[in-house]
């Protein structure tokens, strides 16, 4: 690469919108503006960091797309609507990803594994209709820049599909049974912003490492399957 | 909280203030306002060789503002914001920034080590060292350049006792009128960051495990000699530092690469110090007498990649002739956005009027 611009961490955060969270939208938005606060706060770790925001229900739709957190202005917000359809987050990254980092390459980055970061409430609307886009995404020899799939499940989602979800059981949590859901939402936002910072500062280590936090309030998979 | 850490690689173990609120432009200095140049730029006139020394003295004229603007960040590109660094928090000291600078009949040597602007930002220590020591009797200048990996807990001072115990011993056989076999010094340096973490931690005998979460560090080590057909360096590498040799505008890497320029994402496959790789040989070769030697961490080779960009031209236009000390330790200070890891880096020269070496 003859003018390096920056190692770059592509992090993507796979919201669900599906309808069983209506009554928590507020506490999704508060996350996701105390995320981009709490990043902006970070001005060298927001400088490495591009944040996309996906919502997903029937579809997946865009609510921030490989942002430098330092230049976005309004901060967006998810929009609850319909199912909850697993496969068309597969499909959508599928594509989404490798796109990302050859545009980031193309622009002089050197970009380090994709991270994403995925929440649900409940069980896929598609059966396991989307087992098969996820394997192609995580399969190097089909996606070079295949993730690492973090997992996060509360409500009415089974531990067993978050471990399906997730690229290592290390990488699978669930909350308490008796966890209200707002409480929830706000422990994953936590978690996810310190993983993200600390994922941040290592870049520039000798061995620059995918940190992950395990919300409070929440259990591996692993241990409940 | 639970924690784990994972590399990227391979994913299985292991007020906002803005990118633009930095300086303000500087209007008595064109360059600074209004778009980034293409070139890079710095903030007062370009520090060619020939403005060093920078005269300010009790007897002669007085700095002007130019001499004092001099001395002010370079900045590549979009720079990193400005802030006032923080103290480091650690135990023992260790300088912000760090330079040294001395001939011999053979070589011109600088040396700087200068804390990232993270690390300032953060109020963590300067975790790259450098050393460089003179051998008279033979002539022998021997080097040592370490990158403390950020997980451990003293990496600082992993760094520190790596390059220390490395030119000591390769020193030692020296004195000791032996050839300096890397490898048996790279064991020794493994043992001394070992015995520090025993030290450290009040425990006899720490596992591999704990001294690398406590003192883990890469290692670039080697020496370079004077002979009658040239001057032979010898290198060895633990980690991802890097050595380069520089010649005219163009950089040749001499030890692994870190990233693979076609790979899809970068790999973070490193082992770096306790841990020895198991089979460890030294790059030799001679330096020809119109190249540069670099030995550096990669909080420089990050941002020279393979030289042919501006981080490159500005090292190549300035490293022609030896700047002064401190002069290295200001170029290296650079500011350009997201590079903001320490840096530390070992420049050798040959002289042109060095004297024979007999066979």
């Amino acid at each position: 690469m003859p003018d390096p611009k920056g190692n770059l961490l592509p992090v993507y955060v796979l919201a669900d919108e599906s309808y069983s969270l209506f009554d928590h939208a507020q506490e999704l938005n508060h996350g996701l503006v105390s995320l981009c606060d709490a990043l902006r706060a970070e001005p060298m770790i927001a400088a490495k960091v591009r944040l996309s925001i996906l919502g997903f229900s029937d579809d997946v739709e865009v609510r921030l797309a490989l942002a430098d957190l330092r230049d976005v202005e309004n901060l967006p917000s998810l929009r609850i609507r319909n199912n909850t359809n697993y496969q068309a987050v597969f499909k959508d990254l599928l594509t989404r990803i490798p796109h990302d980092v050859d545009m980031l390459k193309t622009s002089d980055y050197l970009v380090h594994r994709p991270a994403v970061f995925f929440l649900s409430d409940g069980q896929p609307n598609d059966d396991s209709d989307w087992l098969e886009p996820r394997e192609r995404l995580i399969d190097k020899t089909i996606t070079p820049a295949a993730p690492n799939i973090v997992a996060f499940g509360i409500g009415d989602v089974m531990a067993e599909t978050i471990l399906q979800v997730a690229t290592d059981e290390k990488f699978a949590f669930v909350a308490m049974p008796d966890t209200n859901i707002g409480n929830a939402i706000a422990k994953f936002f936590v978690a996810l912003t310190h993983s993200i910072v600390q994922s941040g500062r290592s870049l520039t280590s000798p061995n620059p490492e995918l940190v992950v936090e395990k919300p409070e309030g929440f259990r591996m998979a692993i241990d409940i399957v | 909280m639970a924690k784990g850490k994972f590399p990227f690689g391979d994913g299985k173990r292991a007020g906002n203030p803005g990118k633009h609120a930095g300086r303000p432009a500087d209007v008595t200095d064109p360059a600074a306002a209004g778009e980034p140049p293409d070139e890079p730029t710095h903030h007062g006139p370009p520090a060619e060789p020939s403005d060093w020394p920078i005269s300010v003295s009790f007897t002669g004229p007085p700095a002007t503002p130019d001499d004092v603007r001099r001395w002010a960040t370079i900045i590549v590109d979009e720079p990193i914001m400005e802030f006032e660094p923080k103290p480091p928090s650690s135990r023992f000291y260790l300088a912000d920034t760090i330079f040294d600078g001395w001939s011999t009949e053979h070589f011109t040597i600088r040396l700087a080590s200068v804390r990232g602007y993270s690390h300032r930002y953060r109020g963590v220590p300067r975790q790259d060292d450098a050393q460089v020591v003179f051998h008279p009797e033979s002539g022998t200048v021997l080097f040592a350049v370490a990158d403390g990996v950020s997980g451990a807990s003293e990496s600082h001072v992993g760094a520190t006792v790596a390059c220390s115990r490395t030119v000591e011993t390769m020193q030692s056989q020296l004195i000791s009128d032996h050839a300096i076999d890397l490898a048996h010094t790279v064991q020794v340096t493994a043992q001394q960051l070992t015995a520090e973490a025993a030290d450290l931690l009040g425990q006899d005998q720490p596992t591999l495990a704990t001294v690398e979460d406590l003192l883990a560090t890469t290692l670039v080590a080697g020496y370079i000699q004077p002979g009658p057909e040239g001057a032979t360096v010898a290198i060895v590498q633990i980690g991802d530092s890097g050595a380069w040799i520089l010649r005219g505008n163009r950089y040749y890497p001499l030890l692994g690469r870190k990233n693979d320029p076609d790979a899809q994402v970068i790999s973070s496959a490193v082992s770096p110090l306790p841990r020895i790789p198991e089979h460890l040989t030294p790059t030799e070769f001679r330096l020809p007498p119109d190249a540069v030697l670099l030995i550096g961490t990669d909080g420089f080779g990050d941002p020279l990649g393979d030289g042919e960009g501006k981080i490159g031209q500005l090292f190549a236009e300035h490293l022609r002739t030896p700047p002064p000390a401190r002069g290295l330790a200001h170029l290296l200070d650079f500011s350009r956005d997201t590079f903001d890891d320490d840096r530390a880096l070992i420049v050798i020269w040959q002289k042109a009027e060095a004297p024979e070496v007999p066979p």
